[in-house]
Order: C-alpha cells, then structure tokens, then sequence
C-alpha cells in the first residue's frame, strides 16, 4: 500500500521560509518529491505546472485569502489539498473542509501528525470508490449487505447508525464535519439544533463500537469541526 | 379630638363657636334669671378658652364679642334688648372682655408655641432618618434619589443637584421624580438653572429667592459644601413662590444642604480611595505578570538556544543518545513556549470582551474523551477515573473553549497531584446545570487559598518548583463564566483538591429528542 505513496509529488504553499524549509527536509525524508511556492499566485501556477499528488497549503498568505487559492485549484483539480491554520482558526477549518480541503493540521503541528494526515489523503485519492467491504483496524462494513462487524463480531446498528458510521468509515481518518455528517445521512438543510441529534448518534455509535466511551479508539471527536473515524496507524 | 377639630376648615370653627354660644345660652335661659348674673359671665368665658385653644386668637376674640352679645341681649335686664339699666354692667362687659382675651391670646401663644415644637421634632426626626439612611448608601445616584424624596416631604419642594462631572465640569445630577405638572419635570435640566448653579458653585454662595443674586429666578440654589471642598449644587424650586424663605425652613433646608454635602463627601472620599487601591493592585498585578511571563518565557528558551547551539557547535562530542536528549530537551521547551502563548492569547481574547461564543450543543462524555486524549502524555501514572451517569444532558456552549477548560482543570490535577496518584473525573446531572467535578489526591491548599486560585497570575505559595503562570485557572473562570455559569474550588477529603464547573442547562430550547433518519422508524438491523 505504501509503494503508490513513496515519491508522490506534494507542492508546499507557505510564505514562511522556515516552514517550507522544514517541510522541504522532513517530507524529503519520508521519500516524498517536494515542489514550493511561496505566494498565493505562484501556488495555483505550479499546481499546473507541477501536477502534484497532493498540496499542503498554509491558510494565511500574503497575496490572495488560503480560500481563494483553495477554490482556484480546485476548479480543475482533484489533487487531495490538507490545510495548516492556526489554533484558534476553527470558522477556518469548517470553510476550508467545506470548500474542497480535504484535511488540516493546526500549527505548531508534528511531523509525524502531518505525515499521517498526508498518508490518508493520498490513499483516498488513490483508492477505488466501490469497494464492498471496507476495514478499518478491527471494523468491517460490508457495504453491499449492511453488515458491521467487529472484531469477527456482528454489531447491530440502526439505520441511521449504519449510514452514519458507513461515511465515517469511507472517509476513515479524514476529518468529516458535521454539516457534512448531517447533510449526508439527514439530506437538506441544517440547524444548530441538528447537531443534538448527531451527536446523539454518535454517542449510540461510541456505546455500540468502543470499550470506554470516554476514550474512543475509533470515533474521535474534533472540536468544533466533526468527527474522524480513526484509520489503523499504517506499518512505516 | 382635638386633631378632628384642628383639621376643620377656619369657617366651620366660626359656626361651631355660634352654635356653642347659642347652645349655651338656650340652656342658661331657663335658669338665668335665678342664677347671679356674675356666674352667667363666667360660664361664657368657656367658648373662649376653647377657642383660643383648637383654633387660635381671633376665633376666640369672636367667641368673647359673641358672648358679651348673647350675655347682653339675654340675661341683663331689661332682658331680650341690648339696652343696659344699670351702667355699672358697661364695666363687667369691660372686664369679661379683657379677662377673655388675655385667656385667649395666653392660649393661643401657647398652641403656637406647641405647634412649632412638634414642627420642629417632626423636621429633627426627618434628618435623623435621612442621616441614618445616608450613612448606609454608597453611591451618589441613590443618595441624591433619597435626599430629593425627603426634601419634597419636608420642605415641599422640588430638588434638582448638579454635580461636576468626569472633567470637572458642572452637570446636571439628578432631580426628585417628576411629579405634578411637565414644567416641574423639566426643571433643572435646562440651560438657565445649570449656569446659575454653576455660578452657585463657583462663587460658593447661595443664590435664588430671597437672595441678592438672581432673585427674580424660580429656585433656591445652595452650594455643597464640606470642609474646604465643593461637592456640587442643591437647587429647590419653590414654584411661584416670590418672597424670602420663611427663616424656620431655611433652617431647615441648610440642615439637608450640610447633610447632603457630608454625605457626597463620604461617598467622594470612599470612591478615592477604592481608585487608589485598584491602581495600587493593577500595578502589583502588572509587576506579576512581567515577572510570571519573563520568567515563564526565558527558561524554556534558556534550555532550547543552549541544547541547539551545543548539537550545531559539538555535533560529534555527543553520543546519539545524548542528541536525542538535547532535542528533547528543545521539543518540550518549545511546547511550553508554545502553551504560554495559548494562555496568554486565550486570555487576552477572554478579556477583551470581543469573543463570541460559537455555540453548538456539547455532549459531555465527549467532551472529556477530547480533553482525556489531550492530557494523554502528561498525566504519566496517574490514573484518571470518569464517571458519568446514563443521558446526561447536553450543553450548549463552545465546544473547543468548554474543552480547553477541562484541559486546563486536568493538567492543573496532574500538575499538583503525585505521580500513581489518582483523579476522578465526575459529572452530575442536576435540575437546570450539568456539574463536572475534577478531584486529585495532591497535597491540597489552604481554605483561604481556594478563592484565590481563580485569579490571574495567582499562584499558589505552596505551588514550588511546578512552572506555571497562574493563568489557566483564570482562563478557566473566564470560559465558566461566559456560559453563564460558575467555576469553584475545595479541598478533597483527606486530602487534595476538587474544582468544579457548574454549566447551566437551557432546558427550554433544548430538541425534541430522535428525528427518524430518512424516514424511516429506528430499530436495530437484523
């Protein structure tokens, strides 16, 4: 599974030379081929240039808003894009997973962390949308007969649980928020008040898929964006 | 009686006297004539004195002409004509009239005399009670409120109080509630009082009615004074009223105006001294924080610029354990610059007022399952044990703030707490709060420590080598409060701490639980 991820060409959006610099050695050395840009502009030209597997894009820019050159790149790519914002960025976050992102990674961040948030997104990207069975560490979702099992155990999940958990899972350790959660298991438009039940069903989930509910091993929570279903860490 | 009859109008005493006088001599009539007349005289000298004592001198001076008439007309002979016989009867005319109005005007000198010492205990009572209020009111607002009120009790009279304002210049305070007519409402706001009181003020002499300056204008306006400092102006409006104030209520207003002055000098003095103690403090607290952050600022840095420099300078003197202990040694003081920046800037935003609260509805096990993964490194050996009872309630508030202050509340646990020891995590659901409740077997505080914990940049005396900047409790109280709800602490038995988080619940807007998912009725898959 790693083969397809090694030499994969990733395109560093960061105006801070000391960023760029630290990504530049840390990615090399995960056998990535990096490409920089230090402006907005120079970012959606090398992009097109470049063709790269998957862009790490700095939210704050000089040039032009993380946003504008999220939805330029966007426009005619699919290239997974994982975004670095600040800590107290979460209106950020929620605009740029919503407007394309695919993941984020709060700075100061660790290597190891964005390394893995890097990892997923490439194996989404490379992966096939119709698998039938999907397995996440010790879960399985047999999609074509609705079936969840874990550890070789059926866990029987209500509708809404199935569909719940069935995004989550195809999504697994990506970050998903909750409008996406709500629009895609509920359809239509949301309120604050939506998010009660999601987090009821999620609470059901937890009850049904984790050994302690206050320290989930497969459904984790962020903060104020959504939740992320977490993959198996993969074997370096 | 004697306050029924004091209420009746003046005239209704006139007609009282006449039907007195008439009652008498129709039943003397019957018996007059054997009766000595002397005696007659006597008993018409009773509806005088009782004149003269409910209603004053002149009702008694008609009382005895009325008498001497009816005494005249009906007894001396010749009877029934006001002729007299005997000469001699002019001179008992003579002296039942003065005997009368002696009695009269004795009597009536002492129902004055009577009359304005009541007056005076009434207005003597009236400062007492305003004083006794006085002393008990610490802001202006509700002083001059009360001063007004009693002013228009007592004196009858509207009160208005300019007072300088924030530059020292003199403005209009406050005046009593508008009552009666608009005219009375407006007074004092306008243009024409405010610069008499000013020159009022200025000058420090009283000015108005029944002085040499601005006679002619509606008020009274006196300066308030205490010692050598002017406090401000106390106007009255006396209305129409052109004529000097009577000199028993100029007393009585010079009583209110020192009262007031005194007062607004107490309230000045404390408010002084209150600004006094807050600088005094807010520059301790400043000395606090420069020291806290310099301190909580250099010591990592110490550490990183002293490991990096001796990997890039001896690179090969350093075995490859030694190198990973350097770095470390810069990983953790850069995480510990990096949680003071969190604080500080989680602080500033706190006390800047300009946060907003991104409110969305919390759960709170899994707001502990974020803050357990948080504090996942740091808390070593120490095990954390979570109870939380079956449907809990959920909150609405921030999410990522509610988190970030059960992170705080753990971290300070595990932080005061030995390593093996134990921290229970508890949350109860009450009527209309959520409660959480963090306690840690750590060597505790003293009870008059525990109020204090909450401030900023406080730290514990017996705090020690644990770093720190005496900001996270503070935060937490920050974010506590901003939901609408309480953070407090307590020593846990035997011993260690417990803090507690009180969020309140909005049980009115809460959802109707469980919409169907697409539809369809919920029940578990077969």
């Amino acid at each position: 599974m790693n083969n397809n991820e090694t030499g994969a060409r990733i395109l560093v959006v960061d105006d801070e030379p000391q960023i760029r610099k630290l990504l530049k050695v840390s990615l090399q050395a995960h056998q990535f081929a990096v490409h920089e840009a230090s402006t907005g502009l120079e970012g959606v030209q090398q992009a097109s240039l470049v063709r790269p597997d998957l862009i790490v894009l700095d939210l704050g820019l000089p040039d032009m808003t993380g946003m504008e050159v999220l939805a330029r790149i966007r426009e005619w790519s699919e290239a997974p894009i994982v975004v670095l914002t600040a800590k107290d960025g979460e209106d950020d976050k929620i605009t740029a997973l919503e407007g394309g992102a695919d993941d984020y990674v709060t700075k100061p961040f660790g290597m190891r962390e964005l390394v893995a948030r890097i990892r997923v997104a490439l194996r989404h990207a490379a992966k096939s949308a119709n698998e039938p069975v999907l397995r996440i560490g010790e879960l399985t979702l047999d999609l074509a007969r609705r079936i969840v099992e874990l550890r070789g155990e059926r866990v029987k999940l209500t509708p809404t649980e199935y569909d719940l958990l069935k995004i989550l899972a195809s999504n697994a350790g990506k970050v998903v928020t909750q409008r996406q959660l709500l629009q895609q298991v509920w359809g239509g438009h949301h309120n604050e008040s939506d998010s009660h039940y999601l987090r009821i069903y999620i609470g059901h989930l937890r009850k049904k898929l984790e050994e302690d509910t206050t320290q989930p091993k497969f459904i984790v929570t962020e903060p104020g964006i959504g939740y992320r279903l977490l993959a198996a860490e993969p074997e370096e | 009686m004697r306050g029924i009859l004091a209420g009746w109008p003046v005239w209704t005493s006139y007609v009282v006297i006449t039907l007195l006088v008439a009652l008498l001599t129709a039943l003397l009539h019957p018996f007059g004539l054997a009766f000595d007349l002397v005696n007659i005289a006597l008993i018409y000298l009773f509806p005088v004195l009782l004149s003269a004592v409910y209603w004053g001198l002149r009702p008694a001076f008609y009382a005895a002409v009325l008498g001497v008439l009816a005494f005249d007309f009906f007894f001396v002979p010749p009877v029934v004509s006001f002729t007299i016989s005997d000469l001699r009867y002019l001179v008992s005319f003579g002296v039942y009239l003065s005997v009368a109005a002696l009695t009269a005007s004795l009597a009536a000198r002492l129902k004055r005399q009577l009359l304005l010492s009541r007056q005076r205990e009434a207005h003597t009572a009236a400062l007492y009670e305003l004083s006794r209020q006085m002393s008990a009111i610490s802001d202006v607002k509700t002083l001059l409120d009360n001063v007004a009120k009693h002013i228009s009790r007592i004196v009858g009279a509207e009160a208005a109080f300019f007072l300088p304002d924030e530059r020292g210049v003199l403005a209009f305070a406050h005046a009593s509630p508008a009552s009666g007519s608009s005219a009375a409402a407006d007074w004092g706001r306008g243009d024409a009082e405010r610069v008499i009181a000013k020159r009022v003020y200025e000058n420090g002499e009283p000015a108005g009615i029944g002085t040499a300056v601005l006679g002619e204008s509606q008020g009274y306006y006196m300066p308030l004074r205490s010692e050598d400092r002017a406090f401000g102006v106390m106007a009255l409006r006396l209305g129409e009223r052109r004529s000097a104030i009577p000199a028993e209520q100029l007393r009585l207003i010079e009583a209110l105006r020192d009262l007031t002055a005194g007062a607004l000098a107490r309230v000045k003095l404390a408010e002084e001294a209150k600004i006094a103690q807050l600088s005094a403090e807010s520059e301790k607290l400043r000395t606090a924080i420069l020291d806290s952050v310099s301190h909580e600022l250099r010591t990592p840095l110490a550490a990183m610029i002293g490991s990096a420099t001796s990997l890039i300078e001896g690179d090969r003197l350093f075995s490859s354990e030694d190198r990973m202990e350097l770095l470390a040694t810069i990983r953790d003081g850069a995480l510990r610059m990096n949680r003071l920046a969190d604080n500080l800037l989680s602080m500033a935003r706190l006390e800047s007022g300009m946060l907003k609260l991104r409110k969305d509805w919390c759960d709170a096990e899994d707001l502990i399952g974020v803050a357990l993964a948080q504090v996942q490194d740091f808390r070593q050996q120490r095990t954390i044990r979570v109870h939380v009872p079956e449907d809990v309630p959920m909150v609405l508030g921030d999410e990522v703030l509610l988190e970030q202050m059960l992170v705080n509340v753990l971290s300070n646990a595990i932080k005061y707490s030995p390593d093996r020891s134990e921290i229970v995590l508890t949350v109860r659901a009450e009527e209309d709060a959520v409660s959480l409740s963090v306690a840690d077997r750590g060597s505790g505080l003293p009870e008059q420590e525990y109020a204090r914990i909450f401030d900023k940049f406080y730290r514990a005396e017996s705090s020690g080598q644990a770093t720190g900047t005496g900001l996270g409790l503070a935060i937490c109280k920050g974010i506590a409060e901003l939901h609408g709800g309480t953070i407090s602490a307590k020593p846990n038995v035997p011993h260690g701490t417990v803090v507690t988080v009180v969020l309140p619940l909005d049980r009115r807007n809460e959802p109707v639980p469980i919409p169907s998912g697409k539809g369809t009725n919920e029940h578990e898959q077969q």
